[in-house]
């Protein structure tokens, strides 16, 4: 068989994961990425470098830090515990809250970038028409960054798709909970089941490929819509 | 329209210090880029928040300082025209038409749409996209946009300033048509004092963010006649011309003007500068230019090194210049008659 059950499992695992943090990062990102893109605050500087942190931070840092806030000690390991809900590292959600906070700057450049090109005007007309500040958004903004909504998508699910470093931190390797495609690689390779392993790395990459080329082909594209006014 | 502002803003270095009351459905504010115009008027929308200040429109507080009023912008009902268009180029021209009008209360409405869409001559563009309208297109569907709000106060920021000189002046009869149509007062600003005299009738005047002068464009214009380059510019709206020799023959001023600029078809404006003005005090017996009018002087006023002397020809006026030294030796004033001669190239049509 070209790919084994457990191959299968990892690669839908992953796709959830991917789907679940985009959907999650597209709600908490947004208004992130409003307020980077409008606020005249000092603390845009500050903020706008921990949301970058991600960026350059070896992922193993970031996931040890996740994983002592999510332990049974850790302030969100008492408030999951406080809500019943138990402790969430080496299970599916601690695996969402770990990648939302790994592939936020996926989500949130590409929109403060598209919110910004749109500018002040557009929304300052909208509301010289009687548009309150929430209309303005949802009329006039958001269909105006469309097409920046569209590269953070694409980035964000790519990314989560591609993360390793964070999920062996607070995932560990459970199958079918935790298991995602590229530990499902790591495995194989360990196993000295190169055969297998070339399979998932061969799907990897045209994926990644095939997101890379989305992006170039959808992007110029999408730019030259946010520019238009 | 009553308005009444005393606000203050500061900028790093500029500061913008107005304090004015003015009434009337045609304001113009005028000034050079710099001046603090379109900070004025941002403050007047909500856009950009005074530093201190009340601002009262038809004797509703908008912003106190003091009282801690500060009406956002949505409820103030004040729409605006930017020197850009800024149509939303996701929506069809109709649904940037309808944007204001779906948000406005229906006992605001005064503007309905079809009228409208006829004012602006809209009829064929309605179903199409906003972004292959051409420049003067875009304008009126931006003007048609803010007037659909049926807002209390219209502010036009420098509309024609993006368009060239022939979408300019075909542009205005638009704006003046359909705000006196549907009964909307206006603030046009603009640094083009031309602009100001075709659109408003009472204009304040700033200089480095304070207001400097109050009063009609006329006045203004006669005021600035000595201290510019172009002189004050007459505005003759002249008929069909009548036979052509290579000139044109124009009734005017109860007989007739010669022009060799090209006529246009329909009645339209022609402009002709106080410094192209030759003033006899008796008939030239035989002179090259082919105006030659006689007029009455019924007003003469001083700007800067030139004297204006205004002339009645037929129910017609006229403004010429002169220095003050040729005014004393022609013995100009009010009463007397002159000659006027005028080249048949020293026309040129507006628009």
């Amino acid at each position: 068989m070209f790919l084994t059950d457990s191959d299968i499992q990892a690669i839908w695992l992953t796709i959830r994961l991917a789907m679940v943090v985009t959907f999650v990062l597209l709600i908490v990102g947004t208004p992130i990425a409003w307020w980077l893109a409008h606020s005249k605050s000092r603390l845009k500087g500050p903020f706008g470098a921990v949301i970058a942190l991600p960026l350059v931070l070896p992922p193993s840092v970031l996931g040890f830090y996740l994983l002592l806030a999510m332990g049974p000690n850790g302030p969100v390991g008492h408030l999951t515990r406080a809500l019943g809900i138990g402790a969430l590292p080496f299970t599916f959600w601690g695996l969402v809250l770990a990648s939302v906070f790994y592939s936020l700057p996926f989500m949130v450049q590409p929109l403060q970038n598209a919110f910004e090109a749109i500018g002040d005007r557009p929304l300052e007309v909208a509301t010289t028409l009687g548009a309150s500040r929430l209309d303005a958004f949802f009329t006039v903004a958001l269909p105006l960054a469309r097409p920046g909504f569209l590269t953070a998508s694409i980035m964000t699910f790519a990314h989560t798709v591609g993360e390793f470093g964070v999920v062996l931190m607070i995932g560990g390797n459970v199958p079918g909970v935790t298991r995602v495609a590229s530990v499902q690689i790591y495995d194989h390779v360990e196993a000295l089941e190169y055969a297998q392993a070339h399979r998932m790395a061969a799907i990897m990459l045209i994926f990644s490929f095939l997101v890379l080329l989305a992006l170039n082909v959808l992007r110029p594209d999408a730019f030259k819509m946010a520019r238009r006014d | 329209m009553e308005l009444r502002m005393a606000v203050s803003k500061s900028y790093g270095p500029f500061r913008l210090d107005a304090d004015f009351s003015v009434q009337g459905e045609r304001i113009g504010i005028f000034g050079e880029s710099g001046s603090g115009k379109s900070t004025l008027i941002g403050m007047l929308a909500g856009l950009v928040e005074p530093d201190d200040g009340t601002i009262c429109l038809e004797g509703e507080t908008l912003f106190s300082r003091g009282e801690g009023v500060a009406i956002p912008t949505e409820r103030r009902r004040i729409a605006m025209v930017f020197q850009q268009p800024s149509l939303f180029p996701h929506l069809s021209v109709r649904n940037n038409l309808l944007y204001g009008y779906n948000r406005c209360a229906s006992q605001h409405r005064r503007v309905e749409f079809d009228p409208l869409v006829q004012v602006l001559k809209l009829e064929g563009l309605l179903d199409r996209g906003v972004n292959n309208l051409s420049g003067g297109e875009q304008q009126r569907v931006a003007i048609g946009r803010a007037v659909m709000a049926s807002p209390r106060l219209l502010v036009m920021d420098e509309p024609l300033s993006a368009l060239d000189d022939d979408l300019k002046f075909q542009i205005i009869p638009y704006l003046t048509r359909v705000c006196g149509q549907f009964g909307i007062p206006f603030i046009f600003i603009s640094h083009s004092l031309l602009e100001m005299r075709l659109m408003t009738d009472t204009v304040l005047m700033f200089d480095k963010g304070r207001l400097v002068e109050q009063g009609s464009a006329d006045e203004l214009a006669r005021r600035r006649m000595g201290l510019g380059q172009v002189g004050y510019i007459n505005l003759l709206r002249l008929g069909r011309p009548v036979g052509s020799n290579g000139l044109h023959t124009f009734a005017w001023g109860g007989g007739k003007l010669l022009l060799s600029a090209a006529p246009k078809s329909e009645a339209g404006l022609y402009e002709l500068s106080s410094r192209d003005i030759i003033l006899f005090k008796q008939h030239p017996e035989a002179i090259s230019a082919r105006n030659l009018l006689k007029g009455l002087v019924v007003a003469t006023f001083e700007s800067g090194s030139k004297t204006g002397v205004e002339l009645a020809c037929g129910s017609d006026r006229l403004i010429a210049e002169v220095v003050h030294e040729a005014a004393a030796e022609l013995d100009i004033r009010p009463g007397g008659e002159l000659y006027a001669a005028i080249k048949a190239s020293a026309f040129r049509p507006l628009g």
